[in-house]
């Protein structure tokens, strides 16, 4: 098995035409390995949110590559997109985005309800929701529970299907800073534990302390850390 | 075991076994539906109202028709009815009402006569103008057996003797109120053309409901009509009843096969009468459109509202599609929401429709004191409607689905 489970080659994306038109990401490359876990900063409008939305397959580049396990997705049906991201992504989004008509339990379920294959993911649920501290919690209804907890319970959601990469956009975003410590320090842990690579984006480098790698977004470039007037442009 | 029990049996299913097993998409939908329960009551109400129209447009109408259908039939017609193609029946009726009441299905037959009269009476030594009237003759003894005109006497009894008559509410009004014991003259002409006038003593005065039976007519002993037509021995029509209405083709054919040479003219009720039920049966069949169009209209209402769910539920589909969802599980969830609300909307106005139809016929509801509607119980049609409906919530799903497989869902997930 290859070391690199994402590899982004020269990704562009445009949006409007003509005058209009803006680039949002220029020719961005680079490549993560397994079990790393990845912060992409940028300010506000920098393309951060655009390249995971590409990477996540959630949209489609103007032209470049994303390979995730040696897989070019861009030539994917939507089908096989659907399907690439459920086995292969997991996603933590800002607002936790759970289904307010499902429990917790059948939240973190959902992922793996969509592939149909129901063997032993009840126990793996459970296991995930007593390893983000939630089991007391898993037959609450998802609005029934507080902003921090719906965050651990996006993080168990992203995990159940045992993805190549978690995918956080913004995860601390809408917490208060208690609680968004308490948020990066169970990603982290659930990276260590499980050697699971994680990609973070956001805008607040002071919240995630240690991490193992930094990528900086301006102006829909890509440069290698986080200090950039000493930086270079990332390749691969 | 009692209904509570099983009620509690059936909810702990639905609780556990029934919902873990579930697809999730199925449950998802219920959920989603459930939580929503504005816009589910307006889906199923709308689902069903439809039907109650059309339930109630049946029962009202077609129940009108079946009484009408019913009350010529006792009243005029019989289920079958006998005729000669040109004039009078000369084979004995006798014979006729026997042959007749040997076939099992047969519960009696009689003899009829019909012709016009002039009518006049003297009132308070005051002639009241003379007019024309239908005039029936009745086998006292036989034609209770086939006709329920009998029980129609409101005032007086039925046709007891040869001298005797029966006159229809409408005629006793326009005789100036003519009363049980008046004397009254009629007028026939006979055979030869020679006019026939014979005084009768009024033995009963009837009127039905709705006026479809003979109160516009008058009823006299048989055998008075055939004296003074002059044409003893001959029958006009014989009136067949029958114990199961349902064979009286069955019955003409027989009868028409039996006596091929007599010019026998053999008809059902619905032949007989057709010339009265026909532009009543096309007014039933536009009554029934406008019903389905009333359904269409649900149809839209459900399209409406399933809009309004797909539109609430925006931000869930982006996450759905985000985390691995194909399009068609999200149009298979939107379309099972349509299966809900068409199945639970099939459900009540079904209910709904039944109860209607049920208290219609307990009540033997009429309208204005009109005939009282024969209500019945037309099952391939409930079950058809009920299909109809569900089938029409399902369709109308099928749009505001295929908008929800549409997004996308990073522009889904923007939408709070």
């Amino acid at each position: 098995m290859s070391d690199t489970v994402l590899e982004v080659r020269n990704l562009n994306k445009t949006f409007g035409q003509g005058d209009t038109m803006v680039h949002a990401l220029v020719d961005v490359s680079f490549s993560v390995k397994r079990g790393e876990f990845l912060l992409i900063v940028g300010s506000s409008g920098s393309g951060k949110s655009t390249l995971l939305n590409m990477i996540g397959l959630l949209d489609k580049p103007t032209n470049g590559e994303v390979y995730i396990d040696g897989t070019n997705t861009t030539k994917l049906s939507d089908n096989q997109v659907s399907a690439f991201r459920n086995s292969k992504l997991g996603f933590i989004f800002q607002f936790s985005n759970l289904l307010a008509d499902l429990t917790v339990l059948e939240n973190v379920l959902l992922p793996r309800s969509i592939q149909h294959t129901d063997q032993n993911a009840m126990k793996e649920a459970v296991t995930l929701l007593k390893g983000v501290g939630l089991e007391s919690q898993m037959n609450k209804r998802a609005n029934k529970i507080s902003g921090g907890q719906a965050q651990r319970a996006a993080i168990a959601r992203g995990l159940i299907n045992k993805p190549t990469i978690v995918l956080a956009d913004e995860p601390t975003g809408n917490l208060d800073s208690i609680t968004a410590e308490t948020t990066v320090q169970l990603m982290k842990s659930m990276a260590r534990k499980l050697n699971q690579t994680f990609i973070i984006v956001t805008h607040d480098r002071h919240q995630f302390s240690e991490v193992d790698r930094v990528i900086t977004i301006k102006d829909g470039r890509a440069f290698e850390g986080e200090d950039m007037p000493h930086k270079m442009e990332v390749t691969v | 075991m009692s209904e509570l029990s099983i009620i509690t049996m059936l909810y702990v299913i639905y609780r556990t076994n029934f919902i873990q097993g579930m697809d999730y998409r199925i449950q998802l939908a219920k959920r989603m539906l459930s939580n929503k329960k504005g816009s589910l009551i307006g889906a199923v109400l709308a689902v069903s109202i439809g039907i109650l129209v059309i339930h109630v447009n049946f029962v009202i109408f077609q129940g009108l028709y079946d009484a009408i259908v019913r009350d010529l039939s006792s009243y005029r017609f019989g289920d079958v009815r006998v005729t000669d193609e040109e004039s009078f029946i000369t084979k004995s009726d006798i014979f006729l009402v026997n042959w007749f009441e040997r076939i099992p299905y047969v519960e009696a037959a009689a003899p009829r006569v019909q012709s016009s009269a002039s009518i006049n009476v003297t009132k308070g030594g005051k002639l009241i103008e003379e007019f024309s009237v239908q005039i029936v003759g009745v086998d006292p003894f036989r034609d209770p057996r086939v006709s329920t005109v009998y029980q129609t006497v409101t005032d007086g009894q039925y046709v007891l003797s040869r001298n005797s008559i029966v006159v229809g509410s409408s005629v006793a009004e326009d005789l100036g109120g003519v009363r049980v014991g008046d004397n009254l003259k009629l007028k026939v002409t006979d055979r030869r053309g020679e006019d026939q006038i014979r005084r009768f003593l009024v033995s009963g005065i009837v009127q039905s409901p709705g006026g479809q039976g003979l109160d516009r007519s008058v009823v006299i002993h048989i055998d008075a009509l055939r004296d003074m037509l002059d044409r003893d021995g001959e029958t006009g029509e014989i009136l067949v009843k029958l114990s199961d209405p349902k064979k009286a083709d069955q019955i003409k054919e027989y009868f028409l096969r039996t006596f091929p040479n007599d010019d026998f003219k053999a008809e059902t009720i619905e032949e007989s009468a057709e010339e009265a039920l026909s532009g009543f049966r096309s007014g039933i069949a536009m009554i029934n459109m406008i019903g389905y169009f009333g359904m269409m209209s649900s149809a839209f209402a459900v399209v409406t509202i399933q809009m309004m769910l797909v539109s609430s539920k925006t931000r869930e589909v982006g996450v759905m599609r985000a985390i691995g969802a194909k399009r068609k599980d999200v149009l298979i969830i939107f379309i099972v929401q349509g299966m809900i609300i068409g199945a639970l909307g099939a459900g009540l106005g079904t209910a709904m429709g039944l109860g209607y139809t049920i208290y219609a016929k307990e009540t033997k509801m009429t309208f204005a004191g009109s005939i009282p509607l024969e209500v019945s119980y037309d099952w391939v049609k409930i079950i058809q409607t009920a299909v109809m409906a569900f089938g029409l919530a399902v369709i109308a799903s099928i749009y505001p689905s295929y908008k929800a497989t549409r997004l996308q869902p990073v522009e889904a997930m923007r939408y709070v």
